[in-house]
Protein backbone atom coordinates (compact mmCIF):
# COMPACT_ATOMS: atom_id res chain seq x y z
CA UNK A 1 0.00 0.00 0.00
CA UNK A 2 2.66 2.08 0.86
CA UNK A 3 4.45 1.79 -2.30
CA UNK A 4 1.60 2.56 -4.30
CA UNK A 5 0.81 6.16 -2.50
CA UNK A 6 4.15 6.95 -3.10
CA UNK A 7 4.13 6.09 -6.80
CA UNK A 8 1.27 8.15 -7.10
CA UNK A 9 2.45 11.02 -5.00
CA UNK A 10 5.89 10.86 -7.02
CA UNK A 11 3.84 11.13 -10.37
CA UNK A 12 1.81 13.83 -8.79
CA UNK A 13 4.68 15.77 -8.04
CA UNK A 14 6.27 15.10 -11.39
CA UNK A 15 3.40 16.79 -13.12
CA UNK A 16 3.36 19.52 -11.21
CA UNK A 17 6.99 20.26 -11.49
CA UNK A 18 6.60 19.42 -15.21
CA UNK A 19 3.71 21.71 -15.42
CA UNK A 20 5.84 25.06 -14.15
CA UNK A 21 8.59 23.81 -15.71
CA UNK A 22 9.41 24.80 -20.22
CA UNK A 23 10.73 28.30 -21.75
CA UNK A 24 9.05 30.63 -19.30
CA UNK A 25 9.05 28.62 -16.01
CA UNK A 26 5.78 29.31 -14.07
CA UNK A 27 5.10 28.82 -10.51
CA UNK A 28 2.79 26.32 -9.14
CA UNK A 29 0.37 29.04 -8.16
CA UNK A 30 0.43 30.38 -11.48
CA UNK A 31 -0.66 26.65 -13.24
CA UNK A 32 -3.34 26.43 -10.27
CA UNK A 33 -5.04 29.71 -11.23
CA UNK A 34 -4.58 28.96 -14.61
CA UNK A 35 -6.35 25.51 -14.55
CA UNK A 36 -9.08 27.04 -12.28
CA UNK A 37 -10.03 28.95 -15.38
CA UNK A 38 -7.54 32.49 -15.31
CA UNK A 39 -8.59 34.49 -18.17
CA UNK A 40 -4.74 35.91 -19.08
CA UNK A 41 -3.41 34.96 -22.06
CA UNK A 42 -0.47 33.42 -19.98
CA UNK A 43 -2.76 31.18 -18.16
CA UNK A 44 -4.48 30.43 -21.31
CA UNK A 45 -1.45 29.16 -23.08
CA UNK A 46 -0.71 27.17 -20.15
CA UNK A 47 -3.72 25.24 -20.12
CA UNK A 48 -4.11 24.74 -23.74
CA UNK A 49 -0.50 23.97 -24.23
CA UNK A 50 1.87 22.77 -21.05
CA UNK A 51 -0.63 21.15 -19.97
CA UNK A 52 -2.31 18.59 -22.34
CA UNK A 53 1.81 18.07 -22.87
CA UNK A 54 2.44 17.36 -20.10
CA UNK A 55 -0.48 14.91 -19.32
CA UNK A 56 0.26 13.58 -23.04
CA UNK A 57 3.83 12.96 -21.77
CA UNK A 58 2.78 10.91 -18.44
CA UNK A 59 0.50 8.62 -20.72
CA UNK A 60 3.15 7.92 -23.32
CA UNK A 61 5.08 6.87 -20.13
CA UNK A 62 2.66 4.61 -18.86
CA UNK A 63 2.03 3.24 -22.39
CA UNK A 64 5.82 2.84 -22.30
CA UNK A 65 6.44 0.71 -19.19
CA UNK A 66 3.02 -1.00 -19.49
CA UNK A 67 4.50 -2.23 -23.05
CA UNK A 68 8.13 -3.36 -21.58
CA UNK A 69 6.45 -5.22 -18.68
CA UNK A 70 4.60 -7.43 -21.03
CA UNK A 71 7.24 -7.98 -23.46
CA UNK A 72 9.85 -8.71 -20.48
CA UNK A 73 7.06 -11.21 -18.92
CA UNK A 74 7.01 -12.79 -22.53
CA UNK A 75 10.39 -13.27 -23.00
CA UNK A 76 11.54 -13.62 -19.45
CA UNK A 77 14.17 -11.64 -20.46
CA UNK A 78 15.19 -8.76 -18.10
CA UNK A 79 16.85 -7.03 -21.11
CA UNK A 80 14.28 -7.74 -23.36
CA UNK A 81 12.25 -4.23 -24.15
CA UNK A 82 9.71 -3.30 -26.43
CA UNK A 83 11.28 -2.26 -29.48
CA UNK A 84 13.39 -5.58 -29.62
CA UNK A 85 10.25 -7.37 -31.68
CA UNK A 86 10.91 -4.83 -34.35
CA UNK A 87 7.63 -2.65 -33.70
CA UNK A 88 9.40 0.22 -33.13
CA UNK A 89 10.99 -0.45 -36.78
CA UNK A 90 7.65 -1.12 -38.09
CA UNK A 91 6.08 2.41 -36.60
CA UNK A 92 9.56 4.39 -37.61
CA UNK A 93 9.09 2.83 -41.15
CA UNK A 94 5.38 3.90 -40.94
CA UNK A 95 5.97 7.24 -40.22
CA UNK A 96 8.80 8.23 -42.07
CA UNK A 97 6.28 7.01 -45.34
CA UNK A 98 3.76 9.69 -43.56
CA UNK A 99 6.40 12.36 -43.51
CA UNK A 100 7.68 12.29 -46.68
CA UNK A 101 5.47 10.72 -49.09
CA UNK A 102 2.77 13.10 -50.27
CA UNK A 103 -0.39 12.15 -49.16
CA UNK A 104 -4.57 13.28 -49.71
CA UNK A 105 -4.73 12.88 -46.06
CA UNK A 106 -3.46 15.23 -43.63
CA UNK A 107 -0.25 14.57 -41.42
CA UNK A 108 -1.96 14.89 -38.38
CA UNK A 109 -4.38 12.23 -38.75
CA UNK A 110 -2.16 9.56 -41.37
CA UNK A 111 0.92 9.74 -39.60
CA UNK A 112 -0.34 8.10 -35.93
CA UNK A 113 -2.35 5.44 -38.45
CA UNK A 114 0.64 4.65 -40.33
CA UNK A 115 2.71 4.13 -37.31
CA UNK A 116 0.22 2.03 -35.47
CA UNK A 117 -0.24 -0.33 -38.80
CA UNK A 118 3.88 -0.04 -39.09
CA UNK A 119 4.09 -1.33 -35.67
CA UNK A 120 1.29 -4.41 -35.57
CA UNK A 121 2.44 -5.04 -39.35
CA UNK A 122 6.33 -5.82 -38.01
CA UNK A 123 4.69 -7.67 -35.02
CA UNK A 124 2.45 -9.83 -37.37
CA UNK A 125 5.56 -10.27 -39.88
CA UNK A 126 7.68 -11.57 -36.64
CA UNK A 127 5.20 -13.88 -35.19
CA UNK A 128 4.96 -15.35 -38.72
CA UNK A 129 8.23 -16.26 -39.29
CA UNK A 130 8.76 -17.60 -35.93
CA UNK A 131 6.02 -20.02 -37.42
CA UNK A 132 6.61 -20.55 -40.76
CA UNK A 133 10.27 -21.76 -39.29
CA UNK A 134 8.27 -23.90 -36.80
CA UNK A 135 9.97 -21.79 -33.69
CA UNK A 136 6.99 -20.12 -31.88
CA UNK A 137 8.88 -20.37 -28.11
CA UNK A 138 10.69 -16.81 -26.80
CA UNK A 139 14.30 -17.55 -28.09
CA UNK A 140 12.66 -17.90 -31.69
CA UNK A 141 10.41 -14.55 -31.82
CA UNK A 142 13.47 -12.46 -29.78
CA UNK A 143 15.71 -14.12 -32.77
CA UNK A 144 13.10 -13.50 -35.40
CA UNK A 145 12.18 -9.58 -34.10
CA UNK A 146 16.06 -8.57 -34.06
CA UNK A 147 16.18 -9.26 -37.84
CA UNK A 148 12.79 -7.75 -38.69
CA UNK A 149 14.01 -4.58 -36.90
CA UNK A 150 17.51 -4.31 -38.57
CA UNK A 151 15.88 -4.82 -42.40
CA UNK A 152 13.03 -2.16 -40.62
CA UNK A 153 15.80 -0.11 -39.89
CA UNK A 154 17.75 -0.37 -43.12
CA UNK A 155 13.96 0.35 -45.74
CA UNK A 156 13.48 3.27 -43.45
CA UNK A 157 17.32 4.99 -43.96
CA UNK A 158 16.68 4.32 -47.62
CA UNK A 159 13.86 5.70 -47.59
CA UNK A 160 14.84 8.72 -46.20
CA UNK A 161 17.50 8.95 -48.40
CA UNK A 162 15.52 8.51 -51.34
CA UNK A 163 12.43 10.19 -50.68
CA UNK A 164 14.01 13.69 -49.28
CA UNK A 165 14.80 16.22 -51.33
CA UNK A 166 15.08 19.14 -48.78
CA UNK A 167 16.51 18.98 -45.79
CA UNK A 168 13.45 20.54 -43.77
CA UNK A 169 11.27 17.19 -44.31
CA UNK A 170 14.60 14.81 -43.13
CA UNK A 171 15.22 16.94 -39.92
CA UNK A 172 11.23 16.36 -39.00
CA UNK A 173 11.31 12.82 -39.77
CA UNK A 174 14.80 12.54 -37.37
CA UNK A 175 12.93 14.80 -34.21
CA UNK A 176 10.35 12.23 -34.64
CA UNK A 177 12.67 8.85 -34.86
CA UNK A 178 14.65 10.83 -31.54
CA UNK A 179 11.29 10.56 -30.12
CA UNK A 180 8.93 13.64 -28.78
CA UNK A 181 5.77 13.89 -27.08
CA UNK A 182 3.18 16.06 -29.62
CA UNK A 183 0.93 18.29 -27.87
CA UNK A 184 -2.22 17.31 -28.51
CA UNK A 185 -5.47 19.04 -28.26
CA UNK A 186 -7.58 18.41 -25.08
CA UNK A 187 -10.18 16.03 -27.29
CA UNK A 188 -6.69 14.44 -28.37
CA UNK A 189 -5.41 13.92 -25.37
CA UNK A 190 -8.93 12.44 -24.23
CA UNK A 191 -8.36 9.83 -26.84
CA UNK A 192 -5.16 9.22 -25.41
CA UNK A 193 -6.20 8.25 -21.91
CA UNK A 194 -9.21 6.20 -23.17
CA UNK A 195 -6.51 4.25 -25.37
CA UNK A 196 -4.01 4.34 -22.20
CA UNK A 197 -6.84 3.00 -19.90
CA UNK A 198 -7.57 0.52 -22.16
CA UNK A 199 -4.38 -1.06 -22.64
CA UNK A 200 -4.44 -1.20 -19.15
CA UNK A 201 -7.12 -3.18 -19.06
CA UNK A 202 -6.26 -5.28 -21.77
CA UNK A 203 -2.64 -5.86 -20.16
CA UNK A 204 -4.16 -6.96 -17.26
CA UNK A 205 -5.95 -9.73 -18.79
CA UNK A 206 -2.46 -11.24 -19.37
CA UNK A 207 -1.19 -11.07 -15.95
CA UNK A 208 -2.04 -14.42 -14.51
CA UNK A 209 -0.76 -16.21 -17.78
CA UNK A 210 2.66 -13.75 -17.78
CA UNK A 211 3.08 -15.31 -14.11
CA UNK A 212 2.76 -18.91 -15.00
CA UNK A 213 5.07 -18.86 -17.91
CA UNK A 214 7.77 -17.32 -15.73
CA UNK A 215 7.80 -20.51 -14.05
CA UNK A 216 9.36 -21.96 -16.90
CA UNK A 217 7.38 -23.13 -20.05
CA UNK A 218 7.21 -26.98 -19.24
CA UNK A 219 5.85 -25.72 -15.96
CA UNK A 220 3.52 -23.48 -17.26
CA UNK A 221 2.42 -25.92 -19.65
CA UNK A 222 1.34 -28.30 -16.83
CA UNK A 223 -0.10 -25.90 -15.07
CA UNK A 224 -2.70 -25.96 -17.86
CA UNK A 225 -1.48 -22.55 -20.07
CA UNK A 226 -1.20 -22.79 -23.89
CA UNK A 227 2.10 -21.77 -24.02
CA UNK A 228 2.45 -21.24 -27.98
CA UNK A 229 -0.93 -19.02 -28.36
CA UNK A 230 -0.44 -17.20 -25.30
CA UNK A 231 2.90 -16.25 -26.51
CA UNK A 232 1.34 -14.97 -29.21
CA UNK A 233 -1.38 -13.10 -27.76
CA UNK A 234 0.57 -11.48 -25.42
CA UNK A 235 2.86 -10.08 -27.96
CA UNK A 236 0.16 -8.71 -29.82
CA UNK A 237 -1.37 -7.10 -26.99
CA UNK A 238 1.88 -5.88 -26.21
CA UNK A 239 2.58 -4.38 -29.68
CA UNK A 240 -0.65 -3.00 -29.28
CA UNK A 241 0.73 -0.90 -26.35
CA UNK A 242 3.76 -0.04 -27.78
CA UNK A 243 2.26 1.31 -31.12
CA UNK A 244 -0.04 3.33 -29.23
CA UNK A 245 3.04 4.68 -27.32
CA UNK A 246 4.87 5.39 -30.55
CA UNK A 247 1.87 6.56 -32.32
CA UNK A 248 2.10 10.12 -29.92
CA UNK A 249 5.38 10.12 -28.50
CA UNK A 250 8.15 8.94 -31.37
CA UNK A 251 10.58 6.46 -30.45
CA UNK A 252 11.46 6.73 -26.70
CA UNK A 253 14.65 4.37 -25.93
CA UNK A 254 15.00 2.86 -22.43
CA UNK A 255 11.82 3.79 -20.53
CA UNK A 256 10.29 0.20 -21.62
CA UNK A 257 13.31 -1.18 -20.59
CA UNK A 258 14.03 0.54 -17.04
CA UNK A 259 10.05 0.88 -16.02
CA UNK A 260 9.44 -2.66 -15.17
CA UNK A 261 12.71 -3.22 -13.38
CA UNK A 262 12.00 -0.42 -11.10
CA UNK A 263 8.64 -1.48 -10.67
CA UNK A 264 9.69 -5.04 -9.77
CA UNK A 265 11.96 -3.84 -6.69
CA UNK A 266 9.08 -1.99 -5.41
CA UNK A 267 6.10 -4.56 -6.19
CA UNK A 268 7.92 -7.89 -6.60
CA UNK A 269 7.50 -9.74 -9.36
CA UNK A 270 3.64 -10.97 -9.93
CA UNK A 271 2.12 -8.99 -12.79
CA UNK A 272 -0.96 -7.74 -11.41
CA UNK A 273 0.76 -5.34 -9.47
CA UNK A 274 4.15 -5.01 -11.99
CA UNK A 275 2.18 -4.44 -15.04
CA UNK A 276 -0.14 -1.00 -13.11
CA UNK A 277 3.18 0.04 -11.40
CA UNK A 278 5.57 -0.01 -14.39
CA UNK A 279 2.78 2.03 -16.16
CA UNK A 280 3.21 4.53 -13.05
CA UNK A 281 7.26 4.60 -12.89
CA UNK A 282 6.93 4.67 -16.95
CA UNK A 283 4.42 7.79 -16.72
CA UNK A 284 7.20 9.69 -13.52
CA UNK A 285 10.07 8.72 -15.85
CA UNK A 286 8.61 10.46 -19.10
CA UNK A 287 6.95 13.58 -17.60
CA UNK A 288 10.08 14.20 -15.86
CA UNK A 289 12.51 13.69 -18.87
CA UNK A 290 9.84 15.31 -21.27
CA UNK A 291 9.97 18.51 -18.64
CA UNK A 292 13.85 18.91 -18.89
CA UNK A 293 13.74 18.34 -22.82
CA UNK A 294 11.26 21.09 -22.94
CA UNK A 295 13.31 23.60 -20.37
CA UNK A 296 16.94 22.60 -20.78
CA UNK A 297 17.67 24.45 -23.69
CA UNK A 298 15.39 27.05 -24.11
CA UNK A 299 14.24 28.02 -27.42
CA UNK A 300 15.53 25.27 -28.39
CA UNK A 301 13.37 21.49 -27.33
CA UNK A 302 16.01 18.64 -26.71
CA UNK A 303 14.41 15.52 -28.71
CA UNK A 304 12.72 13.73 -25.95
CA UNK A 305 14.16 10.20 -27.17
CA UNK A 306 17.78 11.86 -26.13
CA UNK A 307 17.36 12.71 -22.64
CA UNK A 308 16.23 9.19 -22.02
CA UNK A 309 18.99 7.61 -23.57
CA UNK A 310 21.56 9.82 -21.43
CA UNK A 311 19.69 8.78 -18.74
CA UNK A 312 19.11 4.95 -19.45
CA UNK A 313 21.99 4.55 -20.95
CA UNK A 314 23.82 4.16 -17.52
CA UNK A 315 20.92 2.36 -16.22
CA UNK A 316 21.52 0.14 -18.71
CA UNK A 317 24.87 -0.69 -18.09
CA UNK A 318 24.13 -0.90 -14.22
CA UNK A 319 22.02 -3.38 -15.14
CA UNK A 320 24.07 -5.37 -16.90
CA UNK A 321 26.87 -5.57 -14.21
CA UNK A 322 24.72 -6.40 -11.34
CA UNK A 323 23.61 -9.15 -14.46
CA UNK A 324 27.43 -10.36 -14.60
CA UNK A 325 27.91 -10.29 -11.00
CA UNK A 326 25.71 -12.44 -9.71
CA UNK B 1 -9.85 -49.81 -13.51
CA UNK B 2 -6.95 -47.65 -15.45
CA UNK B 3 -6.18 -44.56 -14.63
CA UNK B 4 -3.48 -43.89 -16.85
CA UNK B 5 -2.70 -45.42 -20.31
CA UNK B 6 0.01 -45.20 -22.98
CA UNK B 7 -1.32 -46.81 -26.15
CA UNK B 8 1.53 -47.22 -28.57
CA UNK B 9 3.25 -44.22 -28.10
CA UNK B 10 5.68 -42.76 -30.99
CA UNK B 11 7.68 -39.84 -30.37
CA UNK B 12 10.45 -38.85 -33.22
CA UNK B 13 12.31 -35.16 -32.89
CA UNK B 14 14.02 -34.89 -35.73
CA UNK B 15 15.83 -38.05 -37.00
CA UNK B 16 16.09 -39.11 -33.77
CA UNK B 17 12.97 -41.93 -32.14
CA UNK B 18 12.71 -40.66 -28.24
CA UNK B 19 9.56 -43.26 -27.64
CA UNK B 20 9.46 -46.15 -30.14
CA UNK B 21 5.59 -47.70 -29.84
CA UNK B 22 5.47 -47.55 -26.10
CA UNK B 23 2.18 -49.20 -24.15
CA UNK B 24 2.18 -48.77 -20.39
CA UNK B 25 -0.99 -49.23 -18.63
CA UNK B 26 -1.32 -47.53 -14.74
CA UNK B 27 -4.04 -48.30 -11.91
CA UNK B 28 -5.88 -45.14 -10.00
CA UNK B 29 -3.44 -46.22 -7.02
CA UNK B 30 -0.13 -47.32 -6.67
CA UNK B 31 3.82 -46.19 -6.45
CA UNK B 32 5.49 -46.75 -9.80
CA UNK B 33 9.52 -46.03 -10.43
CA UNK B 34 10.75 -45.13 -14.33
CA UNK B 35 14.09 -46.78 -14.43
CA UNK B 36 16.14 -46.74 -17.41
CA UNK B 37 19.98 -45.58 -19.00
CA UNK B 38 20.55 -42.25 -19.83
CA UNK B 39 18.56 -41.25 -22.83
CA UNK B 40 16.48 -44.22 -22.66
CA UNK B 41 13.19 -41.58 -23.05
CA UNK B 42 12.14 -41.85 -19.51
CA UNK B 43 11.76 -37.82 -19.01
CA UNK B 44 9.83 -38.19 -22.44
CA UNK B 45 7.53 -40.31 -21.33
CA UNK B 46 6.93 -38.48 -18.74
CA UNK B 47 6.39 -35.05 -20.35
CA UNK B 48 3.74 -36.53 -22.70
CA UNK B 49 1.91 -38.83 -20.35
CA UNK B 50 1.34 -35.41 -18.77
CA UNK B 51 0.51 -33.67 -21.75
CA UNK B 52 3.08 -31.30 -22.12
CA UNK B 53 4.58 -32.77 -25.51
CA UNK B 54 2.46 -34.18 -27.58
CA UNK B 55 3.08 -38.00 -29.13
CA UNK B 56 4.19 -37.99 -33.40
CA UNK B 57 1.56 -40.72 -32.97
CA UNK B 58 -0.22 -42.95 -29.89
CA UNK B 59 -2.51 -41.31 -27.22
CA UNK B 60 -2.55 -41.50 -23.84
CA UNK B 61 -5.77 -42.15 -22.29
CA UNK B 62 -6.88 -39.93 -18.74
CA UNK B 63 -9.58 -42.61 -17.20
CA UNK B 64 -11.61 -43.31 -20.73
CA UNK B 65 -10.89 -40.20 -22.41
CA UNK B 66 -8.04 -39.46 -24.67
CA UNK B 67 -5.69 -36.54 -23.35
CA UNK B 68 -5.42 -34.23 -26.32
CA UNK B 69 -9.14 -34.04 -25.99
CA UNK B 70 -9.21 -32.08 -22.43
CA UNK B 71 -9.26 -28.74 -22.05
CA UNK B 72 -5.84 -27.26 -20.27
CA UNK B 73 -7.64 -26.41 -16.99
CA UNK B 74 -8.58 -30.19 -16.62
CA UNK B 75 -5.51 -31.60 -17.41
CA UNK B 76 -3.49 -29.04 -15.00
CA UNK B 77 -5.53 -30.03 -12.46
CA UNK B 78 -5.81 -34.22 -12.93
CA UNK B 79 -1.89 -34.60 -13.43
CA UNK B 80 0.48 -33.32 -11.34
CA UNK B 81 3.83 -32.53 -12.80
CA UNK B 82 7.30 -32.23 -11.01
CA UNK B 83 10.20 -31.09 -13.82
CA UNK B 84 13.61 -32.41 -13.16
CA UNK B 85 14.83 -29.00 -13.23
CA UNK B 86 13.08 -25.97 -12.03
CA UNK B 87 14.23 -22.47 -12.13
CA UNK B 88 11.93 -19.80 -11.79
CA UNK B 89 12.41 -16.75 -14.07
CA UNK B 90 11.24 -14.35 -11.35
CA UNK B 91 12.31 -14.57 -7.88
CA UNK B 92 9.00 -15.53 -6.14
CA UNK B 93 8.37 -15.82 -2.90
CA UNK B 94 7.36 -19.49 -0.93
CA UNK B 95 3.89 -18.10 -0.79
CA UNK B 96 3.32 -16.99 -3.96
CA UNK B 97 4.44 -19.86 -5.79
CA UNK B 98 1.92 -21.91 -3.88
CA UNK B 99 -0.75 -19.66 -4.49
CA UNK B 100 0.02 -19.86 -8.23
CA UNK B 101 -0.43 -24.11 -8.03
CA UNK B 102 -3.56 -23.65 -6.37
CA UNK B 103 -4.73 -21.13 -9.15
CA UNK B 104 -4.48 -23.72 -11.55
CA UNK B 105 -7.57 -25.45 -9.63
CA UNK B 106 -11.23 -24.49 -10.21
CA UNK B 107 -11.28 -22.35 -7.40
CA UNK B 108 -8.03 -21.41 -4.37
CA UNK B 109 -8.96 -23.39 -1.47
CA UNK B 110 -7.50 -22.12 1.18
CA UNK B 111 -7.98 -25.28 3.35
CA UNK B 112 -5.66 -26.98 0.66
CA UNK B 113 -3.12 -23.67 0.75
CA UNK B 114 -3.25 -24.19 4.73
CA UNK B 115 -2.68 -28.76 5.00
CA UNK B 116 -0.08 -28.27 1.52
CA UNK B 117 2.01 -25.75 3.75
CA UNK B 118 2.05 -28.04 7.14
CA UNK B 119 2.01 -31.09 5.43
CA UNK B 120 5.47 -29.89 3.89
CA UNK B 121 6.47 -27.90 7.04
CA UNK B 122 6.65 -24.74 5.21
CA UNK B 123 5.31 -22.34 7.94
CA UNK B 124 8.77 -20.86 8.37
CA UNK B 125 9.64 -20.25 4.53
CA UNK B 126 6.13 -18.03 3.36
CA UNK B 127 8.15 -15.24 2.98
CA UNK B 128 11.27 -16.30 1.95
CA UNK B 129 12.30 -15.92 -2.06
CA UNK B 130 13.18 -18.78 -3.89
CA UNK B 131 16.79 -17.57 -4.62
CA UNK B 132 16.96 -17.68 -0.79
CA UNK B 133 15.87 -21.19 -0.31
CA UNK B 134 18.42 -24.27 -0.27
CA UNK B 135 18.22 -27.27 -2.13
CA UNK B 136 16.35 -29.62 -0.22
CA UNK B 137 13.81 -26.24 0.90
CA UNK B 138 13.21 -25.89 -3.17
CA UNK B 139 12.41 -29.37 -3.48
CA UNK B 140 10.17 -29.01 -0.56
CA UNK B 141 8.10 -25.93 -1.96
CA UNK B 142 8.35 -27.45 -5.70
CA UNK B 143 6.26 -30.76 -4.67
CA UNK B 144 4.24 -28.49 -1.97
CA UNK B 145 3.32 -26.68 -5.58
CA UNK B 146 2.35 -28.91 -7.62
CA UNK B 147 0.24 -31.00 -4.67
CA UNK B 148 -1.91 -28.49 -3.64
CA UNK B 149 -4.79 -29.76 -5.82
CA UNK B 150 -3.56 -32.97 -4.66
CA UNK B 151 -3.84 -34.01 -8.30
CA UNK B 152 -5.28 -37.69 -8.70
CA UNK B 153 -2.02 -38.39 -10.82
CA UNK B 154 1.26 -37.50 -9.95
CA UNK B 155 4.60 -37.27 -12.52
CA UNK B 156 7.84 -36.44 -11.18
CA UNK B 157 11.22 -36.86 -12.93
CA UNK B 158 13.92 -36.94 -11.06
CA UNK B 159 13.31 -34.08 -8.15
CA UNK B 160 15.96 -35.36 -5.75
CA UNK B 161 18.54 -36.15 -7.66
CA UNK B 162 20.71 -33.51 -6.96
CA UNK B 163 19.83 -33.61 -3.49
CA UNK B 164 22.15 -34.67 -0.30
CA UNK B 165 20.93 -38.34 0.60
CA UNK B 166 18.66 -37.01 3.65
CA UNK B 167 16.81 -34.95 1.85
CA UNK B 168 16.43 -37.22 -1.24
CA UNK B 169 14.87 -40.50 1.19
CA UNK B 170 12.41 -37.93 2.55
CA UNK B 171 11.37 -36.57 -0.93
CA UNK B 172 11.31 -40.11 -2.24
CA UNK B 173 9.58 -41.70 0.47
CA UNK B 174 6.99 -38.77 0.43
CA UNK B 175 6.37 -39.61 -3.26
CA UNK B 176 6.47 -43.42 -2.81
CA UNK B 177 3.76 -42.90 0.02
CA UNK B 178 1.69 -41.40 -1.73
CA UNK B 179 1.37 -44.29 -3.72
CA UNK B 180 -1.30 -45.58 -1.20
CA UNK B 181 -4.10 -43.58 -2.54
CA UNK B 182 -3.22 -42.19 -5.38
CA UNK B 183 -1.09 -42.80 -8.53
CA UNK B 184 2.64 -41.20 -8.03
CA UNK B 185 4.85 -42.34 -10.70
CA UNK B 186 8.32 -41.31 -10.24
CA UNK B 187 11.62 -41.41 -12.48
CA UNK B 188 14.43 -42.83 -10.02
CA UNK B 189 17.91 -42.76 -10.68
CA UNK B 190 18.98 -44.45 -7.51
CA UNK B 191 18.18 -47.93 -8.44
CA UNK B 192 18.07 -48.79 -4.88
CA UNK B 193 15.82 -46.55 -3.90
CA UNK B 194 13.79 -47.50 -6.48
CA UNK B 195 13.52 -51.54 -5.20
CA UNK B 196 13.22 -50.26 -1.62
CA UNK B 197 10.20 -47.86 -1.77
CA UNK B 198 7.77 -48.52 -4.93
CA UNK B 199 5.78 -51.48 -5.63
CA UNK B 200 5.98 -51.49 -9.56
CA UNK B 201 9.23 -50.69 -11.93
CA UNK B 202 8.83 -49.73 -15.22
CA UNK B 203 12.17 -50.23 -16.69
CA UNK B 204 12.40 -48.24 -20.29
CA UNK B 205 15.52 -49.18 -22.49
CA UNK B 206 15.71 -47.45 -26.11
CA UNK B 207 11.83 -46.05 -26.43
CA UNK B 208 9.94 -49.06 -24.96
CA UNK B 209 9.38 -50.62 -21.91
CA UNK B 210 11.64 -53.81 -21.61
CA UNK B 211 10.04 -54.58 -18.52
CA UNK B 212 7.13 -53.75 -16.32
CA UNK B 213 7.07 -56.10 -12.89
CA UNK B 214 6.67 -55.54 -9.31
CA UNK B 215 9.90 -54.67 -7.63
CA UNK B 216 11.22 -58.05 -5.98
CA UNK B 217 10.32 -59.79 -9.44
CA UNK B 218 12.05 -57.34 -11.73
CA UNK B 219 14.92 -57.03 -9.01
CA UNK B 220 16.05 -60.95 -10.33
CA UNK B 221 15.17 -60.22 -13.89
CA UNK B 222 18.70 -60.28 -15.83
CA UNK B 223 17.20 -57.65 -18.20
CA UNK B 224 17.90 -55.00 -15.61
CA UNK B 225 21.83 -56.16 -16.54
CA UNK B 226 21.43 -55.87 -20.19
CA UNK B 227 19.68 -52.46 -19.74
CA UNK B 228 22.07 -50.94 -17.92
CA UNK B 229 24.98 -52.57 -19.74
CA UNK B 230 26.16 -53.69 -15.96
CA UNK B 231 26.76 -56.67 -14.54
CA UNK B 232 24.59 -56.37 -10.98
CA UNK B 233 25.82 -58.20 -8.04
CA UNK B 234 22.41 -58.30 -5.79
CA UNK B 235 23.02 -58.44 -2.01
CA UNK B 236 20.43 -59.16 0.24
CA UNK B 237 20.18 -57.26 3.54
CA UNK B 238 18.45 -57.30 6.67
CA UNK B 239 15.12 -55.66 4.84
CA UNK B 240 15.75 -55.85 1.50
CA UNK B 241 18.02 -55.72 -1.74
CA UNK B 242 21.56 -54.07 -2.55
CA UNK B 243 22.88 -53.87 -6.06
CA UNK B 244 26.02 -53.58 -6.64
CA UNK B 245 27.55 -52.64 -10.15
CA UNK B 246 30.27 -54.18 -12.17
CA UNK B 247 31.80 -53.36 -15.78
Amino acid sequence: MRSWASLCLVLLLAIIVAACAGHDWASPGEVLRAIAGDPSLGARLLVDWRIPRVLAAALVGALLGLGGAVFQGVFRNPLAEPYLLGSAGGAALGATVALLVPLAVPQSVILPVLAFAGAWGATVLVIGISRVSGAVDAAGMLLAGVAVAAILGALRSFLMLALSDETVSLQIVLSWVLGGVQTPSWPGLGLLAVISAACLALTLLFARGLDMLGLGETMATSFGLNVPRFIMLAVLAGSVVVAAAVAFGGLVAFVGLAAPHVARWLMGPLHKPLLPASALVGAIVVTVADAIARSALPPAEIPLGLVTAVAGGPFFILLLARRLRT
Amino acid sequence: MTALVADKLIVKRGNATLLNGLSLSLGPTGSVAVIGPNGAGKSTLLKVLAGIEAPTSGRVLLGDRDLAGLSHATRAHALGFVPQQFDPHWDLSVDELIRMGAERGERVLQGAVDRVIADFELEALGRRRWSTLSGGERARVLLATVLVVDPPVLLADEPAASLDIRHRLGVIQSLAARGRERLSMVVVHDLDLAFSYFDRIVLVDRGSVVADAPARTLLEDPCLDAAFGVRFDRLQTDDGWLLRARL
